[in-house]
């Protein structure tokens, strides 16, 4: 009995690091990704965070509303989403819409705080600040709906998570949108 | 189903628990028991000796006792504290596995390939598909099987939206299941639907084929038993293209997804049926044309497969047999050729051509074939006028060229390069426009500019720099382009040369409200020209074939990059050659009927190496066919034909009568009102032919499927046309499992701590 119980004890206490672990590595994550974004902003290259990632930051995300900011990183496998918001590479044309997505569980947990009218500031590599207000915030069925970035115009930010945020299912069909449209030209960071 | 099985699991393991701790603590839990005597007999019997530290014991003196009890209430305390987060535990873990559950019936069987969780799954029903085309001059004939292979150990229903070449007749159908063959039959379109449903909802083994759009169809096939195959064969006929001595036969096998212009109707997600578009006020039948489109790393590695034979008597010596779309092996049996891929089974996601030539000097300027069908003669005559004269007139050029998103890749490459080409064949004294557009048009110049170098090079600068992205906004697009040669139309009157004024339209066709665009063209043409160019490995050819018939010009096709200069130059040069006009076709018999019954009725004007093509019903092989035009130059031009040399053909009753449909459509089309659905009916049964207002269907006699065990529907995706770019994007993943994780690792530790309290208690 006592045997059963240590293995339970030491089964669920793994568990709880596993648990706690991830939201840890999002958090360590973005320190590391700090420092290789300043880099890709000086260099004006993709600098990789870790020799070994196989994705590197695209992009800062800003929420002055909630006072959050976080990088952004290429693609959204879930190897990007683990350490960051990632950004849908489906065109490399600066033109089009910007998909962005990200855990509700780390990242986009802020997200529910989010209503229209909120400011969302994005930066690009050339360290241009593109502001951005929410227009709407709605929830899709991923089994049903797609997201198409032909019908999307080219001054939409789109961020997308899962929902609803309190569940625990990982693989649940609903998702959270947050669509925010441009909302004046660019300025120039420092300026 | 994790989360849910896990929950139960512990609160099994809590109710076991539970009843232990009754069970090995009578005195505590037990009814009657004053609370007030618990504490003396309590230690007695189970206070531990780790919790008795200092040698407290049954018989350790009085001082000790009130110590003891403390210990003893805090750990009652802590034990009902721990019992009671367990139960808060489960409360809060009930209502998450409960949610997660939810929504997952309403879409059962609906979209198999899309699970519960959002994900990927491959579809239950593998397609194969069997194309088997025999060329009889002009006529091709082919036999399409398609096979439903049930991997699944359920019941199935596929239905699978499939093109076909838009001047297909479809004609027969038949069902084969196992050893039996069902011939199906043709109806009117509701009754073969609910023929076909009665016979689903039975259990019977059916199937039924649709027209959705002329080159758009829709297959249903019902109870594929788990484990078993049912094929379905379908009968169609089409014309060989014949232009510039080349004979061109197009296998379409996948479509483009298609843009659908207009505001969504008031739909909710739960009536989506099997596309992945909504209905929009302009497209109202958009979920029934928008099959959900795949790569092929998506469907199971011998589906979408398809192998294809193709048998040519074209009855002449040929000088070639090739494909721009495909290597070839061909066979030389006699004047007889057979052509198969040369890889084997292709990957249907781009469409097979075939092109054949004559040996030079050989081409056939004129052709007659006769067929007598049920007590009536139908011949078929085809004209070629040849070379007449190259009287070259100054031209204003617009080129459209379309950058939605469906072009994106390869076909924006293709439609790059064929605009470049058009603008290397402008003289100096012609003028031009380039026309952009996707969800929007953009116009190069505000009005056409002459082509000076200087103009030119600001053009090549513009189409170079042009991306595919955005909607497929058409008819603005056309607006503009008809306009802005209007304007230049009001400038040339101070000009004294009379321009020829052509628009030039590249694009993949990849809409769904054909019938909008046509009558927009019909509206605007004025004496402006509509060519089109098919651009990519799936365009959408009825489009482009009806605009440019709707613009009276012509329709070219490009296969890929390395294909595009040979039509694109047959084109220009076509452009450029004066244009036969006023085609009159005259057939022995002079009787009304006879012209009546002649298709089309009124032949467009004629490009340079176009044949005219003329099909009649009631006009025995004997006599003269005689048929005139007028010259560019003001000339008359005359041939007859003499029908007696006829040779014998089939299948051109069913040519005839799908002209006949297609004309009566026109017409309706033209007077803005409703078709006679009746006579067309009445026309396609006689003729057994699929029509917008007929489908067939096949319907075995005995029911297969018991009614208990279920039937579910699988909704077969095509696969993307190859080289275009995925224009949808599925939404990613975006939860992890921490919470998950963490809640069940508290609840663990929750649960151990309450364990390790109660067996404390009960094994001191």
């Amino acid at each position: 009995m006592n045997r059963l119980l240590l293995l339970l004890i030491t089964s669920s206490a793994t568990l709880l690091v596993f648990g706690l672990w991830i939201p840890l590595k999002a958090v360590v994550a973005q320190e590391l990704l700090e420092i290789a974004w300043a880099e890709s902003q000086a260099r004006q290259t993709e600098s990789r965070p870790w020799p070994w990632a196989d994705t590197w930051p695209v992009a800062k995300l800003s929420i002055p509303d909630l006072g959050d900011s976080m990088i952004v990183l290429a693609g959204t496998h879930g190897e990007s989403l683990a350490f960051g918001p990632g950004q849908m590479m489906g065109s490399q044309d600066p033109q089009d819409a910007v998909i962005i997505a990200g855990h509700r569980d780390t990242h986009f947990r802020p997200l529910k705080y989010l209503e229209p009218g909120n400011e969302l500031r994005l930066q690009s590599r050339d360290g241009r600040w593109q502001s951005y207000r929410v227009h709407e915030t709605r929830i899709v069925d991923s089994r049903s709906e797609f997201i198409d970035p032909r019908q999307l115009s080219a001054d939409t930010l789109l961020l997308v998570t899962c929902y609803p945020f309190d569940s625990m299912d990982p693989g649940g069909p609903l998702r959270y949108v947050v669509e925010a449209r441009v909302q004046q030209t660019d300025t120039v960071a420092g300026l | 189903m994790q989360l849910k099985d896990l929950a139960m699991m512990f609160s099994s393991l809590s109710s076991q628990f539970g009843v232990s701790s009754y069970r090995h603590s009578p005195p505590f839990h037990g009814a009657g028991v004053p609370s007030g005597t618990r504490c003396e007999y309590f230690p007695v019997r189970s206070a531990p000796p780790s919790m008795a530290p200092h040698g407290f014991g049954r018989d350790s003196s009085p001082m000790g006792r009130p110590c003891a009890r403390r210990k003893l209430r805090v750990k009652h305390f802590m034990e009902g504290v721990s019992l009671w987060l367990v139960v808060l535990l489960m409360l809060f873990v009930q209502p998450l596995y409960a949610e997660a559950s939810t929504g997952r019936e309403d879409s059962a069987g609906v979209l198999h390939f899309v699970n519960a969780k959002g994900q990927w799954q491959e579809p239950a029903l593998v397609l194969g598909s069997d194309f088997d085309v025999r060329v009889t001059g002009l006529i091709a004939d082919s036999r399409l099987v398609r096979t439903f292979r049930n991997t699944s150990d359920q019941w199935r229903e596929g239905v699978f939206v499939f093109p076909l070449p838009e001047t297909a007749s479809v004609y027969g159908l038949t069902m084969k299941v196992g050893e039996r063959t069902i011939v199906g039959e043709v109806q009117p379109r509701e009754e073969a639907k609910k023929t076909y449903e009665k016979a689903r909802d039975s259990g019977r083994h059916a199937a039924t084929v649709e027209q959705q759009r002329p080159n758009l169809f829709t297959t249903r096939v019902a109870n594929i038993p788990p484990g078993a195959r049912v094929s379905v064969e379908l009968n169609y006929q089409q014309l060989v293209d014949y232009q510039d001595g080349i004979f061109e036969l197009s296998v379409p096998t996948t479509l483009m997804p298609r843009y659908m212009p207009g505001e969504p109707l008031a739909t909710s997600p739960q009536q989506w049926k099997g596309g992945w578009a909504v209905p929009t006020t302009d497209v109202p039948d958009a979920d029934s044309i928008s099959p959900f489109t795949v790569g092929v790393a998506n469907v199971a590695a011998d589906s979408h497969r398809a192998s294809l034979r193709f048998t040519i008597d074209a009855g002449l010596p040929l000088a070639q047999v090739s494909s721009p779309s495909h290597d070839l092996a061909t066979e030389l049996d006699g004047a007889v050729v057979t052509v198969q891929p040369q890889a084997g089974k292709i990957v249907m996601n781009r469409d097979f051509v075939l092109r054949w030539q004559p040996l030079a000097g050989q081409e056939p300027g004129a052709a007659v074939f006769q067929q007598r069908w049920r007590g009536e003669d139908y011949l078929l005559a085809m004209v070629v006028p040849g070379r007449a004269g190259k009287t070259r007139l100054p031209r204003e050029l617009t080129f459209v060229i379309d950058t939605s998103g469906s072009m994106a890749g390869e076909s924006i490459r293709q439609a790059k390069e064929a605009l470049q080409m058009g603008l290397e064949t402008l003289a100096p004294g012609d003028r031009f426009n380039v026309i952009q557009f996707n969800s929007q048009p953009h116009a190069l110049f505000v009005q056409p500019e002459t082509a000076t170098a200087n103009n030119l090079a600001r053009a090549r600068h513009y189409v170079s720099r042009l991306q595919a992205d955005g909607g497929t906004e058409m008819a603005p697009a056309l607006s503009l382009a008809f306009q802005s040669q209007k304007r230049g139309a009001d400038e040339q009157l101070e000009d004294a040369a009379p321009r020829v004024r052509q628009v030039v339209f590249m694009t993949d066709g990849a809409v769904g409200n054909e019938l909008a665009l046509f009558s927009q063209i019909r509206r605007q043409l004025g004496d402006q020209r509509l060519f089109t160019v098919a651009i990519g490995s799936a365009p959408n050819r009825h489009f482009m074939r009806e605009a440019a018939r709707w613009g009276r010009g012509s329709y070219t096709s490009v296969q890929d990059l390395s294909d595009i200069s040979g039509p694109l130059a047959r084109l220009f040069a076509a452009m450029e050659a004066p244009v036969l006009t006023d085609i009159k076709v005259h057939w022995p018999g002079q009787s009304a009927s006879v012209q009546e019954d002649s298709f089309p009725q009124r032949p467009g004007d004629l490009f340079q190496g176009e044949p005219l093509l003329q099909v009649v019903r009631g006009v025995p092989a004997a006599g003269e066919l005689s048929v005139s035009g007028r010259l560019p130059g003001g000339g008359k031009w005359q041939r007859s034909l003499d029908l007696q040399q006829a040779a014998s053909g089939t299948g051109l009753h069913r040519y005839w009568a799908r002209e006949k449909i297609d004309s009566l459509l026109d017409e309706a089309r033209i007077q803005a009102q409703e078709a006679d659905k009746a006579q067309i009916t009445r026309l396609a049964i006689e003729h057994s032919l699929m029509s917008p207002y007929t489908s067939f269907v096949a319907v075995d006699a005995t029911p297969a499927r018991d009614l208990e065990s279920a039937l579910l529907k699988d909704d077969l995706p095509t696969l993307l046309p190859a080289g275009s770019q995925p224009g949808m994007a599925r939404y990613p993943q975006t939860a992890t499992v921490a919470p998950l994780l963490v809640a069940l690792g508290l609840l663990g530790l929750m649960l151990s701590f309450a364990i390790a309290l109660l067996q404390r208690r009960s094994y001191p």
